[in-house]
């Protein structure tokens, strides 16, 4: 960021699934924004996508006309084109020629599309609500809470427990998507609501098992729809967020099921677009929120557009992260507890990892992003042993590539899983494909990463936590590892050179225990 | 006015309501209080009221009798029985017009040195000054035409003044007519008055007086002339209106000065609607009315001169300054301190602006220093019904071509607006401004103008928010509101206001603005309900209002629950209003006032008492169903507690008004004010001048009366 003004105007263009829309906001330092503008046009992008699997050439060229008269708008602001994030979401994602889409967004406006996945979505939208709900938040760290967004796509849900990331999904339950389905049931509402009850009901089970939805106490709805209960019949609490009794909300959803979408337009006053996906999406709310013991919905004046301009206002990524830090770590330790792994044993090679990450900082030159990699890996790098102990790490890697950790891209699963996979054994060659499908510098992440862990994991080989810590000395061309140890740590020492191997090879240094 | 039903009726009809309205214009007119160029003027104003009034809506009346007949309006008057209740008005309105013209006020002007005189008064000299006038200049554009036995005559143009005689062949003359035979008999010929020529004709004469005649009757002086070989036998003045399309704006109230410069040419030939026809005419009434196509009963006789609103011209001549009002300054506001920079003063606090009585100059140099400041990032606002040289079109101009992005929103109503302002659309946009013509089916009425300025801080919004127009020539003659505020939250909505007006963005929900057709309508009743509920014998709720029309039967019915409930209802409305106040077991709790002075009543604002926390709104809608529903506009609130409280002075003033209220009776008359110019008599125009006056006198320093001197205190 430069020098000049303290605060700085920056935008985001947030392409989704019914609508595209635009926040102009003015942003603090540390993370503040203060909402300067907003825009937004409904396009039926989801419908196209989610029925027929791409964009319609009606919908790009609004798309396209939309996004233009957005740029106009921010040229008005005089936003630099570096202040502007254009993102979308589930409805490009799937689509077949969303490169196409992309393609001709850049020439024709300029625009440069990033295409952020499910989790992802998540981690943004936990970004704006943490510091919408900010003032709530020692309440938040006593109890358990679902924050949970219904897109046009999909559905967004997290569950904290005292304030701790347990779970994160991206569930493929949306308004758009459940609209094909459910139009031709549109005159009762029951039915539409038993329909998606079923729909519902495997997500329920599976969140269930990571938190038991019975014990949640705050349920934080997110979106425009929530929002636009919040305005008919909630109370702002707060600045940035409102409070809907459990009751008013029934009440509200009961009335606009009892009526088609044309009342729906003329009585409460919304667009035609919005009263669509109005009933389903209240719906999906009430089918989650009936399984907690919220008596209140928290909703906040924020969405992922928010997010993202925080993101951006953070600046770097490390600065990011430590917002949101403690959650991805939460996040994984949930993972790795439903695989049951030994706690003790891969706290500890986390630590003793880290350990090493921080003294030879100067040896291997990677970023606090990077740490946090070597973190999760180390917590999650044994789970495969609930499939079988044999190829533990290769099943490790399987279970960690397909699973859904808060905060981590799919790229960052990728080098995890890979440093997993790495952490005993065989080291990488070129038949090993998930290895080579990485980029060159993921490649030395990997490996960098994964020597580190291996060397962690041989010191703590017996399970027993016998080294307590290590304190590194480099001299001549070896680290030597003094190890502040109790008890016999001769297994330790036993399988140690085998591990250290790829230590030698990836930074040129003898490791020796001593 | 009354009807002869026994059952009271619950609304006033709308033309009825209007025609009271013009009579109160009218009632200006024969105050004798009133300066006689004044009292002229609002005599030209009443003609050109009633044109547009039987161009559009008697036209309209005709139309639905045509059409069956049934009842439109919310007071259940069939259209033909509403025809002739209008007409019978107009006449009575017509016959007081006329009267007081040729009784009054031309003798009047004559004693002060401005004399109208007909031709059989021109002095010698100025007979011959006319002769040779009318054979060089008037002569050579005069076409008459003969009227064909049998045959309607459409080239009679709408609202043009003619004139008509019958003439017949002269004895001794030899006349061959086109079959080849000898003409004989009389015929019809028809002479449009040009309207390329001045209609007042200065006369030479001695120093310290004015003479003039008029056009018309100088041509039917040497009419002979045009009819060689022929006699004529009788001639008349007539004038005919006639119906105008569908398409036009109806908001006569904005041209209210202007119309005397627009000329309505709307559906030239299309089906006439009122014939006018000088007195005296004899024969020729009947023939006209039935060459021209309309029944007798529609025929109106006036006195001299027809559209009398061409006299208007006689107000500007210099030199005249005692037959007029006093002049009444427009005040600084001395809200804006020339020594601060505007910004600076905006960021203080709220500026409230009460035009007339307050300039309308800091707008436009708050507008124009925009345009100058580097600073100054955007620059959006509706432009509605401005000229084409006006400053503030030049300082959008400038803006653009400074970089900044400027949009502009211009409302341009078909076809009659193509040719005046469309030129200066275009050179906005050759300068580089995002012009927009509008939105479709809705006519853009509100009026807002939000300036982005990025500064140390950070960016900040300045927002103009008004109830009239940004033209500068209106704000010297209309009373009107204008809020000048940086409040973040206003500022915010108005950005959005404008995304959806200008196509960037869907309509938004908004909460401190408020914005018809999305939502104005539903505040509004919510407003006046919630009042209704809140009161209580204890503390009855208040509503105080002002506007220019009231004729939405829901807002009507609101207010009427709300004095059946003990609420107190007080309005002040210049024009229209179908709500019958007073009325037992209705309204009693309501009452009506119009006030009709020197400066056109424009301003719209609502006064709430809401249990003492009370809330106050200006908005640009009057409370028709065309402004609530069919019109994109803006209410606004007014939250600064001295810009209320000027507010409500106002409001106050106008409920107090003595000389220029009139008061509305349960029976949908008007009682005029009392017209007393004693020590107590409260006109509130001008207490808001004087007002206006003394809040600029205590920041002046020449009020001080003793000097402060620095020296050692005297010794006693």
């Amino acid at each position: 960021m430069s020098d000049s003004a303290r605060s700085e105007i920056a935008a985001v263009i947030d392409i989704g699934s019914t609508a595209i829309r635009l926040v102009v906001a003015q942003l603090g330092e540390t993370g503040e924004w203060e909402r300067l503008d907003r825009a937004a046009r409904p396009v039926p992008l989801g419908r196209d996508v989610f029925m027929s699997g791409s964009l319609s050439r009606e919908s790009m060229q609004q798309a396209i006309t939309i996004l233009t008269g957005f740029r106009e708008l921010l040229h008005g602001w005089q936003v630099p084109d570096n202040a502007v994030r254009v993102i979308a979401t589930s409805a490009i994602r799937e689509s077949r020629n969303r490169d196409t889409f992309l393609d001709r967004v850049l020439v024709r406006t300029g625009l440069k599309v990033e295409i952020i996945e499910g989790i992802e979505e998540n981690h943004l939208t936990f970004l704006a609500v943490q510091h919408a709900v900010a003032p709530m938040k020692a309440r938040f760290s006593r109890a358990n809470s679902m924050i949970i967004e219904v897109g046009g796509g999909t559905t967004e849900i997290m569950l904290l427990k005292r304030g701790k990331m347990v779970a994160a999904h991206s569930l493929r339950i949306g308004t758009v998507r459940m609209e094909q389905e459910v139009r031709p049931m549109w005159s009762s509402g029951d039915q539409i609501e038993e329909y998606m009850r079923e729909n519902i009901r495997v997500s329920q089970e599976l969140l269930n098992s990571e938190l038991p939805l019975g014990r949640i106490k705050y349920f934080v709805a997110v979106g425009g729809d929530a929002r636009h209960v919040a305005h008919a019949v909630g109370v702002k609490e707060e600045e940035h967020y409102w409070s809907i009794s459990r009751k008013d909300f029934d009440r509200y959803l009961d009335e606009l099921q009892d009526r088609t979408v044309d009342e729906i337009v003329r009585v409460n006053n919304v667009t035609y677009n919005e009263a669509e996906g109005l009933v389903p999406a209240l719906t999906v709310y009430r089918l989650f929120l009936e399984e907690t013991t919220a008596d209140e919905l928290i909703v906040p004046d924020v969405s992922i557009r928010e997010g993202v301009l925080m993101r951006f206002a953070l600046g770097s990524e490390w600065a990011v992260e430590r917002q949101f830090y403690g959650q991805v770590v939460a996040s994984a330790d949930n993972l790795a507890r439903r695989y049951q792994y030994d706690e003790a044993h891969s706290r500890h090679v986390t630590d003793l990892a880290l350990s090493i990450f921080d003294q030879l900082q100067d040896e291997h030159a990677m970023d606090r992003h990077s740490r946090m990699l070597l973190e999760v890996a180390g917590i999650l790098h044994d789970i495969g042993t609930y499939i079988r102990a044999s190829g533990h790490h290769k099943h490790g890697q399987y279970i960690v590539q397909n699973s859904e950790i808060f905060g981590i891209s799919r790229d960052d699963l990728r080098i995890i899983s890979n440093v997993i996979r790495y952490h005993r054994k065989a080291l990488p060659n070129s038949s090993h494909v998930a290895f080579v499908a990485l980029r060159r510098e993921q490649r030395m992440q990997v490996l960098k990463l994964a020597s580190l862990l291996r060397i962690a994991d041989a010191l703590d080989r017996g399970h027993a936590q016998r080294i307590r810590s290590v304190r590194t000395e480099i001299v001549g061309g070896d680290v030597i590892l003094h190890c502040d140890y109790s008890g016999d740590i001769s297994i330790e020492r036993y399988g140690f050179d085998s591990k250290a191997n790829m230590f030698e090879e990836v930074f040129g240094l003898n490791a020796i225990i001593s | 006015m009354s009807t002869t039903d026994t059952v009271q009726p619950r609304y006033v009809n709308r033309e009825l309501s209007w025609l009271e309205f013009n009579a109160r214009v009218l009632h200006q007119a024969l105050r004798t209080d009133v300066p006689l160029l004044e009292r002229l003027k609002f005599l030209c104003i009443v003609t050109s009221n009633f044109d547009e009034f039987f161009m559009v809506r008697v036209a309209s009346v005709k139309r639905q009798i045509k059409n069956g007949d049934f009842a439109q309006c919310p007071s259940g008057i069939a259209p033909s029985t509403l025809l002739d209740q209008i007409i019978t008005r107009t006449r009575e309105l017509v016959e007081q017009k006329y009267r007081c013209l040729i009784d009054d006020v031309l003798p009047g002007l004559a004693a002060a040195g401005l004399v109208l005189r007909r031709p059989d008064e021109y002095a010698s000299a100025q007979a011959s000054f006319i002769t040779k006038l009318f054979q060089e200049e008037i002569f050579p554009v005069l076409t008459p035409v003969r009227a064909t036995e049998g045959q309607e005559v459409p080239y009679v143009t709408n609202l043009r003044l003619h004139a008509a005689f019958i003439v017949e062949p002269q004895r001794d003359a030899n006349l061959i007519s086109e079959d080849g035979e000898q003409a004989t008999g009389k015929f019809l010929a028809i002479v449009q008055i040009p309207s390329s020529l001045d209609r007042i004709i200065f006369l030479p004469d001695e120093a310290g007086r004015v003479s003039f005649t008029l056009l018309e009757d100088v041509i039917v002086q040497h009419a002979a002339a045009l009819f060689p070989g022929y006699r004529v036998v009788s001639h008349c003045i007539f004038r005919v209106t006639r119906d105008a399309d569908m398409g036009v704006d109806e908001e006569r109230d904005e041209d209210f000065v202007e119309a005397m410069e627009q000329v309505l040419a709307y559906r030239e030939f299309s089906e006439p609607v009122r014939l006018s026809v000088s007195r005296g005419a004899g024969e020729l009434r009947k023939i006209l009315a039935r060459v021209i196509g309309i029944d007798e009963s529609e025929v109106f006789d006036k006195g001299e001169p027809l559209d009398t609103g061409a006299l208007m011209g006689l107000t500007s001549l210099p030199g005249l300054d005692d037959l007029k009002y006093p002049r009444w300054p427009h005040y600084e506001s001395p809200d804006v301190d020339p020594d601060e920079s505007i910004w600076d003063s905006i960021r203080k606090r709220d500026i409230l602006f009460h035009h007339p009585y307050e300039s309308f100059d800091p707008v436009i140099r708050l507008l124009q220093e925009a345009a100058s400041d580097s600073s100054v990032l955007a620059i959006k606002m509706t432009l509605y019904r401005t000229s084409g040289d006006s400053p503030v079109v030049r300082a959008l101009e400038k803006a653009a071509e400074a970089g900044k992005q400027v949009t502009v929103l211009v409302e341009i109503k078909a076809r009659f607006d193509e040719e005046r302002n469309i030129s200066w659309a275009e050179r906005l946009e050759r300068a580089g401004v995002i012009v927009i013509f509008g939105i479709a089916r809705l006519k853009v009425h509100g009026k807002a103008l939000l300036i982005v300025r990025r500064e140390q801080h950070g960016v900040r919004r300045y927002v103009h928010l008004g109830t009239g127009n940004y033209n500068d020539k209106t704000a010297r003659l209309y009373t009107d509101f204008g809020l000048l505020t940086a409040s973040p939250d206003i500022a915010y909505e108005a950005g959005l206001f404008f995304n959806a007006i200008t196509g960037y963005s869907a309509i938004p929900a908004l909460n401190k603005l408020v914005m018809a057709p999305v939502g104005l309508k539903t505040r509004l009743l919510q407003l006046i309900d919630r009042e209704t509920r809140r009161s209580s014998s204890d503390m009855p709720g208040r509503i105080d209002a002002k506007l220019n029309s009231l004729a939405d039967p829901d807002v009507i019915e609101a207010l009427y629950r709300a004095s059946q409930a003990g609420v107190r209802v007080r309005l002040t409305i210049r024009g229209i209003c179908m709500l019958v106040p007073g009325v037992n077991g209705l309204s009693e709790n309501i009452t009506v006032v119009s006030i009709v002075d020197r400066y056109l009543e424009h301003a719209r604002v609502i006064y709430v008492h809401n249990g003492g926390a009370p809330e106050l709104y200006a908005s640009s809608a009057d409370w028709m169903p065309r402004n609530l529903e069919r019109r994109v506009e803006l209410m606004f609130p007014i939250e600064d507690a001295d810009a209320r409280a000027r507010v409500v002075a106002m409001l106050q003033l106008s409920f107090a008004d003595t000389t220029n209220a009139h008061r509305m009776q349960p029976d949908g008359s008007y009682l005029p004010p009392s017209d007393t110019r004693t020590s107590k008599a409260i006109r509130s125009q001008e207490a808001l001048q004087t007002i206006a006056r003394e809040r600029t006198r205590s920041t002046d320093v020449t009020n001080q009366k003793v000097f402060e001197v620095r020296r050692k205190a005297p010794r006693g």
